[in-house]
């Protein structure tokens, strides 16, 4: 028996789950504005996890990185919610650098 | 290079996608969801079944990380029915089990009232609406 694809997936499930906190507290604090920073830094933890030895570090690298992508994916759907009432809107968010350039590029949804 | 890592993430977006995806379009169309709870359930199960078998690290990785996935979004069926008697997610009247909670619930709602871009400011229900059209 190989247990390491198991608690793998256990272990992503938890970190999605954290997705679920990171993307409203994110998005409430900082506003949907930083999706290409968090993508960015999602992408460039899956690409340093083939330069690094161990298993489970590579692989937690992996998840993490796929989670902040797809949670970067999530962030604009989220400001919607909060604007319509749903979620707690602030409106003293902190934005990113290039915001008003960011602004004017269609933010991702899948 | 380690592959390893590479591969988790790849297993772990796509299958968050096809799960997001594959949850709404399936819960929007079917009957009952009890059916499809039941074949992701045994989906999963035999995803982790096939990862614990497989001496390959790779193969493990991903068949484990799917197959939980598949679990997760069994339970999904049930959240996503709960969001469609909130209103905040879209009805399908055709559907006679959403044709019964248009009934029993004067939230349900067949707009998807996520579908637009942020404003950067608080709406009123009935501008909510407005923003969809």
């Amino acid at each position: 028996m190989n247990f390491f694809g198991l608690t793998l997936g256990i272990l992503t499930l938890l970190i999605i789950g954290l997705g679920f906190v990171w993307v409203i507290r994110g998005e409430r604090y900082f506003g949907y504005l930083w999706w290409p920073y968090v993508m960015g830094l999602g992408i460039l933890l899956i690409v340093v996890s083939l330069f690094v030895n161990g298993i489970w570090s590579s692989a937690l690298l992996g998840v993490t990185g796929a989670s902040l992508a797809w949670g970067a994916t999530e962030l604009k759907e989220q400001a919607v919610r909060a604007e319509i009432g749903w979620y707690p809107f602030n409106d003293k968010k902190i934005l990113p650098p290039l915001a008003k350039i960011i602004k004017k590029w269609k933010a991702p949804h899948l | 290079m380690n592959f390893i890592g590479l591969v988790a993430g790849l297993a772990a977006f796509f299958s968050i996608w096809f799960g997001h995806v594959a949850v709404r379009k399936i819960e929007f169309n079917s009957p009952t969801i009890w059916l499809p709870t039941v074949f992701f359930v045994i989906a999963g199960i035999t995803l982790e079944w096939f990862s614990l078998s497989t001496s390959n690290f790779l193969l493990s990785a991903a068949l484990g990380i799917i197959g939980i996935t598949f679990l997760w979004d069994a339970l999904e069926f049930t959240r996503q029915q709960n969001r469609i008697k909130k209103g905040h997610s879209p009805a399908n009247s055709q559907n006679p089990r959403h044709a019964r909670l248009m009934r029993e619930y004067p939230a349900v709602t067949t707009l998807d009232l996520l579908k637009r871009d942020p404003l950067g400011k608080p709406v009123s229900p009935s501008e909510a609406v407005k923003l969809i059209h």
